[in-house]
């Protein structure tokens, strides 16, 4: 019984992991940027989109208007700190940290220091009965339907569709994908951006349930690194299959194991890396 | 015979010496401090400068030390004497177990080091019953042997500086001995280095485990003098922290951490009493430094010299030996 209950809540951290580690992940594999700001994004999207509920009372104008800010803000941050460092990777590394560091800070003035929780719809709201008289909250079940629609839509549009094989190809060989006549610029910023927002959203779905914090830019960060890491960086499917790895063993962590449920979902990837370096779906890059 | 940066060094550790004779306890306390987070920054460019590795995970062992000591000494009663051995090993130990990540190169190394350093931050805010969680572990006793105990804060500045010196001098042997060759050769190319019979595995793994004890020595200067320890030790802002004064001072010398530590030090204990947004002032300079100063102080500082000479050389021909060239960056 309390088995199934720990599945379903791992599974819809799964979900909220897939909306994040989606973006990092393919803006890796194509660009070659490891964004470490995209914690930061999260929590900044997940900010606005709570004023936004705020002011509106609408929550699907908040995901939305999360999404949107993040697009914007990553889009400048982009253009103007990550593009002048070239191909210089490890300084891509430092300068994120330094601009989630100045995000986190900006959002601490605005919104203080307090746990605050996206308020939800009324239907949303209240518990549903799942067979086997399991009662469980409406919001996280809706959640892993949503994470699964997204995991599918963006696997059909990676494998099924003419972008996606363009995409594909970036990230296979940029240059030659250039020399065949992608525009390449134009390919990053759409991949970008899809990440973004998809980060903003999540910082939005995941407030409703986890509330926003200073603090939860890192913890957040840290299980979509270890998503990528387990799944391989760069790869979709790493990154579906690293979610509800990770996600599962999180949530029986915390059930069987609470004061060591850091540790636990630290110990797959340790095994992982003296085994497969590269995570299950990597390649060397 | 001690050539030039020895003694450079000995004359820089003479002059930090003689703080205390001018300043109040503020400064002495904030030298303790810089020099201690220093030492972690070192520890942290003995990857970062030499062998190529940018580690984000040396709040770890710095904080497993601290918490191995705290404990020892706080719950169980032992001794200093043991006390601090222990923390060394255990904070050694882990870098061994961490070492791992040395099969992985390049950003995910970074990744890997980062997912590891939370590990034990999570270890030491969830497992409360045994690290006192969020309130850490307090009254941690004087640093004492036997009878003999050092409380005021004058007594043990020079304690730290002694280890640290101490400490200087063996990195730097270490970094001009053939073992730090094969590091910067690594850094420079490791299928070169691979191809001349070195194995890259062994030396990046032994060069992660000297610097984890370093680390862990700064972690055990630290709880003596904070006499406190909290799961803020272990977070990644410390690793980031130390990652940056090595990088704002110049990473590859020896110098240029301490250099980013005073930078850092006086900015979080001295600005943030009246400027709240300390914060962004640390991105802030994070940022500005990696946009415009890669190699750091002491990168701007040759630089400068170097076009400084080069002047001297065209106007009056006889001019000095060109100064080295900056280091390309990390």
């Amino acid at each position: 019984m309390s088995f199934i209950i720990q599945t379903i809540n791992g599974l819809s951290l799964a979900a909220l992991l897939f909306l994040l580690s989606a973006g990092f992940t393919l803006t890796f594999g194509l660009m070659r940027v490891v964004n470490l700001a995209h914690g930061a994004l999260y929590l900044i999207g997940g900010y606005v989109g709570l004023s936004v509920v705020w002011t509106t009372d609408n929550f699907w104008l908040g995901i939305v208007a999360g999404g949107f800010f993040v697009v914007v803000l990553a889009a400048l941050i982009d253009r103007f700190l990550i593009r002048p460092t070239g191909e210089n990777h490890l300084a891509q590394v430092l300068l994120t940290v330094g601009v989630a560091i100045v995000i986190a800070d900006i959002a601490l003035a605005i919104w203080g220091g307090d746990n605050l929780r996206v308020p939800t719809p009324e239907m949303l709201r209240g518990p549903i009965f799942l067979p086997g008289d399991i009662i469980y909250p409406r919001y996280r079940f809706v959640l892993i339907l949503f994470g699964l629609a997204a995991a599918v839509i963006m696997w059909v549009l990676y494998r099924r569709t003419q972008i996606g094989a363009i995409v594909r190809a970036g990230v296979d060989d940029r240059e030659m994908a250039s020399a065949l006549g992608i525009n390449i610029n134009l390919l990053f910023a759409l991949v970008f951006a899809v990440g973004a927002f998809l980060a903003g959203v999540a910082g939005v779905v995941g407030g409703a349930f986890l509330t926003l914090y200073p603090g939860v830019e890192w913890e957040i960060l840290i299980l979509a690194l270890v998503v990528v890491i387990v799944g391989g960086l760069g790869s979709l499917e790493g990154a579906i299959v690293g979610s509800v790895i990770v996600g599962l063993i999180d949530a029986y962590g915390r059930w069987l194991m609470p004061e060591m449920s850091y540790f636990v979902i630290f110990a797959p990837m340790a095994v992982l890396l003296l085994v497969r370096p590269t995570g299950i779906f990597g390649q060397e890059h | 015979m001690p050539e030039r940066g020895a003694l450079t060094l000995i004359f820089v550790a003479a002059l930090v010496a003689t703080v205390p004779l001018f300043a109040g306890d503020f400064w002495v306390s904030l030298t303790i401090k810089i020099l201690v987070l220093g030492l972690l920054a070192l520890s942290v460019d003995l990857l970062l400068g030499h062998a190529g590795l940018l580690s984000l995970c040396h709040a770890a062992f710095f904080a497993m030390s601290a918490y191995t000591v705290a404990i020892l000494q706080v719950r169980y009663g032992v001794p200093m004497l043991i006390a601090v051995p222990a923390g060394l090993a255990m904070g050694t130990l882990l870098a061994l177990v961490f070492g791992v990540s040395v099969r992985t190169r390049g950003v995910y190394f970074i990744l890997v080091t980062i997912a590891l350093g939370f590990i034990v931050w999570g270890v030491t805010y969830r497992w409360a019953s045994f690290t006192g969680g969020d309130n850490g572990i307090t009254n941690v006793p004087y640093p004492a042997i036997g009878d003999f105990q050092i409380t005021s804060m004058t007594a043990y500045f020079y304690v730290v500086l002694l280890v640290v010196l101490g400490c200087v001098l063996a990195y730097r042997t270490l970094v001009r001995s053939p073992f730090g060759l094969v590091l910067r050769g690594l850094k420079s190319s490791e299928s070169r280095m691979r191809s001349l019979g070195y194995s890259p595995l062994r030396h990046l793994y032994v060069a992660f485990v000297l610097s984890g004890f370093m680390a862990s020595l700064a972690g055990v200067l630290y709880i003596y003098f904070n006499r406190f320890v909290n799961p803020a030790t272990a977070h990644f802002h410390i690793s980031v922290e130390a990652v940056l004064m090595a990088i704002l001072g110049g990473t590859g010398t020896i110098l240029g951490p301490f250099l980013g530590s005073v930078v850092i030090m006086v900015l979080r204990n001295w600005v943030s009493g009246f400027f709240p947004y300390y914060m962004t002032l640390m991105g802030l300079v994070f940022i500005v430094t990696v946009l415009f100063a890669p190699n750091g102080i002491i990168g701007l500082v040759n630089s400068w010299r170097a076009r400084r000479a080069r002047r001297a050389k065209t106007t009056d021909a006889v001019g000095t030996e060109p100064e080295a060239q900056p280091r390309p960056q990390p």
